[in-house]
């Protein structure tokens, strides 16, 4: 019989005993092996984890792909199967100009930008000739969506099989940390996609918004591509109002804009309304006032807006609408939407303090205008 | 333990532009900032769509 109430522990794995064999392989065994293959256990760890990753990026790009070309369909009626145009392209790059020597590079990445929406917005219209501007600008913006999903998917994808190829861990580990504010971004441009389709306003829309009713019942005027102004008044100041012409989908030209206005009337100061980047821990929704161009995009806008502020000493203010990226792409949240009386009143009291009677404001709501006429 | 699936329902606030009466009501295609939908139920004034948003319910 064996008596089970008596085993000694020390004795059976040897624990009391330094020359165990076994025990020393169980040690050394997993020893070696990182040593040697520690890289490669953790690039096939990670490879999971990016894998699936690249899965879902890849369904991003399809739906976008396939929401695109069904909304085409539905709302262009082409004549041809526009899958081929699409699919054409989703694969157009844009080639920015070399900056080894950056004077005049704004003009220049000014003049590409303007070159490539130019192409899509003409070549998107010749799928269908008669369609009217508001649909035109809808399906641009898809178009937009479904590019950009393509192209996260394929940098990502490229990172991952590179890394793979070369057995290289370290290649790996800068695409481990960028992919979860990549799929972060991926995931709200996704999201995107109902409200463009449905023409609702998203969170970026909030400043042409808050400008948009205050130009309701006035005379408008269209004074560069895709942007309109009007002038009213406000406690004895002239205020010349300005925003993307809505509800299509657009942010309008507001530098060129910018640019006509004051020179056909220089105002004493600029007002400028925007959706900003929340930071973290902030609270959605929450307003901010401050100083300077608030105008997002890459940098061609407010580079035009404060050349001409600062050649005409005027001075710039800005009001904020603090939300995050999802927010600001999808449609609009109701704290949001709730904020567009408070900025109103934002607006009166910065004008007041900042201005005498008789003198003249530019106010611009800057944003994405889907939804939002004027 | 299992989240909560989220989704969006889509709303649509008219205003009165005369007695400012306010009514929520679900989002419908066609619907942009600024319309003018129907008659006032309070006044012989013009509803007026002031705000759509969307608000998220955990099912």
């Amino acid at each position: 019989m064996v008596d089970f109430t008596n085993i000694d522990l020390d004795q059976l794995f040897g624990f009391g005993d330094d020359s165990n064999p076994l025990l020393m392989l169980v040690w050394i065994l997993p020893i070696i092996l990182f040593i040697f293959y520690g890289q490669r256990i953790q690039l096939q760890v990670t490879s999971g984890e990016i894998k699936k990753a690249i899965k879902k990026l890849d369904e991003y790009r399809t739906e976008s792909r396939s929401e695109l070309i069904d909304y085409i369909k539905k709302n262009m009626h082409p004549k041809e199967d526009p899958a081929k145009r699409i699919d054409r392209f989703l694969d157009y790059f844009t080639i920015m100009p070399v900056d080894m020597d950056p004077n005049g590079i704004v003009d220049k990445i000014r003049h590409t930008v303007r070159a490539r929406e130019d192409y899509s917005r003409n070549h998107v219209k010749s799928i269908s000739p008669d369609t009217d501007e508001v649909e035109l600008s809808k399906v641009i913006t898809l178009l937009e969506i479904a590019t950009s999903l393509h192209m996260i998917y394929k940098v990502i994808n490229h990172m991952y099989l590179t890394a793979k190829k070369q057995n290289n861990y370290p290649l790996i580990l800068p695409l481990q940390m960028i992919l979860p504010f990549i799929m972060e971004e991926a995931e709200a441009i996704t999201k995107a996609i109902p409200a463009f389709k449905k023409g609702q306003p998203v969170g970026d829309g909030i400043g042409p918004m808050v400008v948009g009713k205050m130009m309701l019942d006035t005379k408008k005027e269209a004074v560069a591509f895709q942007t309109v102004a009007s002038e009213t008044e406000l406690d004895g100041r002239k205020l010349t109002l300005l925003k993307a012409e809505g509800p299509g989908s657009t942010v309008g030209r507001p530098g060129d804009a910018v640019e006509y206005l004051v020179s056909k009337n220089k105002p004493d100061i600029i007002i400028m309304v925007d959706a900003a980047l929340k930071m973290e821990g902030e609270d959605s929704a929450i307003t901010a006032q401050g100083f300077g161009a608030a105008i997002g995009g890459i940098g061609t806008e407010r580079f035009q807006i404060e050349a001409i502020a600062t050649e005409n000493n005027i001075p710039i203010f800005a009001i904020v609408i603090k939300q995050s990226v999802k927010e600001a792409i999808t449609l609009m949240t109701k704290d949001i939407a709730n904020q567009a009386d408070n900025v109103r009143n934002q607006i009166h009291e910065m004008i007041q303090e900042n201005t005498k009677p008789e003198q003249h404001v530019l106010l611009i709501g800057v944003g994405n205008t889907m939804g939002v006429p004027q | 333990m299992f989240s909560k699936e989220k989704i969006i329902v889509e709303y649509a606030v008219e205003k009165c532009k005369s007695c400012n009466l306010e009514r929520k009501r679900k989002f419908k295609e066609g619907d942009y900032l600024f319309r003018q939908t129907s008659k006032c139920e309070s006044c012989d004034g013009v509803m007026q769509i002031e705000k759509i948003f969307g608000e998220t319910i955990e099912q």
